[in-house]
């Protein structure tokens, strides 16, 4: 939408965005003006969170209370773009995610069943274990289901659009012969050409508490994951910590453990990890990306929990 | 230390970014990620100063957690992620010397130049607001982080304004509110499901959300497995 004022009368107008640069006539006064172009926010990549620390960070300053939050709309931007295979495109961020792909005719997506949310008759869909029952049961380790849904754009080009079990955001990923670790749960679709299977992590992942594995996704295409709140992607140059219920996805150039807070281990502060809350932890080094979502499903679990019937025995 | 709320409303949370030697005291729980150059103590009592057990145990009571997280930066341009557990907006709140009262579970963290204690708000209210026994109060300089359920409406209060129970974030203390019936007879004020509402009065601001936990989760209790 375009908002401006008559420049003769003052009469406030909002109209669509094709408008812009159009000659109009003022219903009020019968002055013609032409209609301003739409008023573009400054571009604030905020949904790339670095480590160091971003210049377009808004400082504390004095200004009057009311005013002095700061809006994050990189978080709310829709992502689009051309996978190479497909196109794509994630709107409703970060609070309803929707994932739309655009195929051609032969091209497939593996999606987490129930995943979609809707598509054109050209597509058709085909329940199944896919590679194996190896591959398949390393999936229902990870959490997922056994079952992958096979969209095939098998009558033409098509389109698809998902959307994950809960509100929240969706990240899109390019596999380029490299490896992604994804939460469990948090996967959503994948192309042809990635390789989808659960990794045992071992007494990590048992600290972890959610879950014993993370999945695996390797080749070369496409992911798409989704969580619970938004998605804030880090660049790891050095160290980062994430606490475990946080982390949705990381590639796999990171190195990783599972620990309490570095620094309450030495000179008995173990209370930390006790009362803290934080618990545990998961260090991340070397260098990569890590994607983070703001909300966990088993806080909002922990607050419901009190509200409900008490059994009868 | 700068700072930035990302994914504002329902997903929100604040990135703070500290330089060496600041710190910044966080409800428990509510660290998202951050990088490595922080030391971390868990105490009960507020940063560096006084408080201690009984000041830990009055903010039990009013919704926050007995302990209290202590962040500080060792290095230079450290960044921690922070968020609440339910859906919900954050605000930033520059204190100035001044007095807020915020409600058990909306504080969220706040700049070591604030002294956190809980404050009693007297039985009738306790009982009638549908709020906790104890509110938080906030005091001194520096930034506060509140959070809410729901979005979050700063009203600037002069005269008298009537918000309803389990609706209020926080207040200037130049507030002050009693409870009272939301309509002039009593069955009518059950009737249209308002019950007691608080209403406050004097000058000061006052924030507000948009939703109300507790009713929210007698929405959804009945529906689930008995525990």
């Amino acid at each position: 939408m375009i908002e401006f004022t008559c420049p003769s009368c003052q009469k406030h107008y909002r109209v669509n965005d094709e408008l812009a640069g159009k000659t109009a006539k003022c219903k009020q006064c019968g002055g013609t003006f032409q209609v301003p172009m739409p008023v573009v926010p400054a571009e604030v990549d905020e949904y790339a969170v670095s480590s160091a620390p971003v210049a377009a960070s808004v400082q504390a300053s004095a200004a009057p209370i009311a005013a002095a939050v700061v809006d994050g709309r990189g978080t709310s931007a829709i992502l689009s773009g051309n996978t190479g295979n497909f196109e794509y495109e994630i709107s409703q961020r970060p609070d309803f995610a929707l994932v739309t792909v655009k195929m051609q005719q032969g091209q497939k997506v593996f999606a987490e069943p129930s995943a979609m949310a809707s598509m054109t008759p050209s597509v058709t869909l085909k329940a199944g274990f896919k590679g194996g029952l190896g591959r398949t049961i390393g999936r229902a380790l990870g959490g997922e289901s056994l079952i992958i849904n096979t969209f095939t754009a098998d009558q033409g080009p098509g389109e698809v659009t998902f959307a994950a079990g809960a509100p929240g955001d969706a990240a899109y990923y390019r596999l380029q012969g490299n490896t992604l670790y994804v939460q469990r749960g948090a996967f959503m679709l994948h192309s042809e050409g990635v390789d989808l299977t659960g990794k045992w992590q071992g007494a990590k992942g048992f600290f972890s508490g959610e879950g014993l594995v993370l999945l695996k996704a390797s080749g070369t295409g496409d992911i798409f994951f989704n969580s619970y709140g938004a998605i804030l992607q880090v660049d790891v140059t050095d160290q980062y910590i994430v606490d475990t219920g946080y982390i949705v996805a990381f590639e796999d150039t990171l190195q990783y453990r599972v620990t309490i807070l570095p620094g309450l281990r030495a000179g008995g502060k173990l209370k930390s990890f006790f009362f803290g809350g934080e618990g545990l932890v998961c260090q991340f080094s070397g260098q990569g990306k890590v994607w983070v979502q703001t909300r966990h499903v088993h806080s909002f679990l922990s607050w419901v929990h009190p509200f409900r019937p008490a059994s009868k025995n | 230390m700068q700072y930035e709320i990302l994914a504002r409303p329902a997903a929100s949370a604040a990135r703070l970014t500290l330089q060496a030697g600041e710190s910044i005291t966080c409800e428990v729980g509510a660290m998202i990620a951050m990088s490595s150059g922080f030391n971390v103590e868990t105490t009960t009592r507020n940063k560096g100063g006084g408080g201690g057990i009984v000041k830990g145990l009055k903010r039990m009571f009013a919704g926050e957690n007995l302990f209290l997280n202590h962040f500080t930066a060792t290095q230079p341009n450290q960044t921690l992620i922070i968020g609440p557990g339910l859906l919900g907006d954050i605000i930033h709140y520059p204190m100035r010397g001044g007095t807020l009262i915020v409600q058990g579970s909306s504080w969220l963290a706040s700049a070591t130049g604030i002294d956190i204690d809980a404050t009693w708000q007297g039985l009738g209210k306790a009982l009638f607001s549908g709020e906790s026994m104890f509110w938080v109060k906030c005091s001194g300089a520096g930034d506060l982080f509140l959070n809410s359920f729901g979005a979050i409406y700063p009203v600037d209060v002069t005269g008298q304004y009537v918000v309803d129970t389990g609706h209020i974030v926080a207040f200037e203390d130049s507030l002050e509110f009693r409870i009272g019936k939301a309509s002039k007879s009593l069955v009518g004020s059950f009737l249209g499901g308002e019950g007691l509402v608080c209403k406050f009065s004097g000058q000061g601001r006052l924030y507000c959300q948009s939703h109300n936990p507790p009713s929210f989760g007698k929405l959804l209790g009945p529906k689930l497995k008995p525990r």
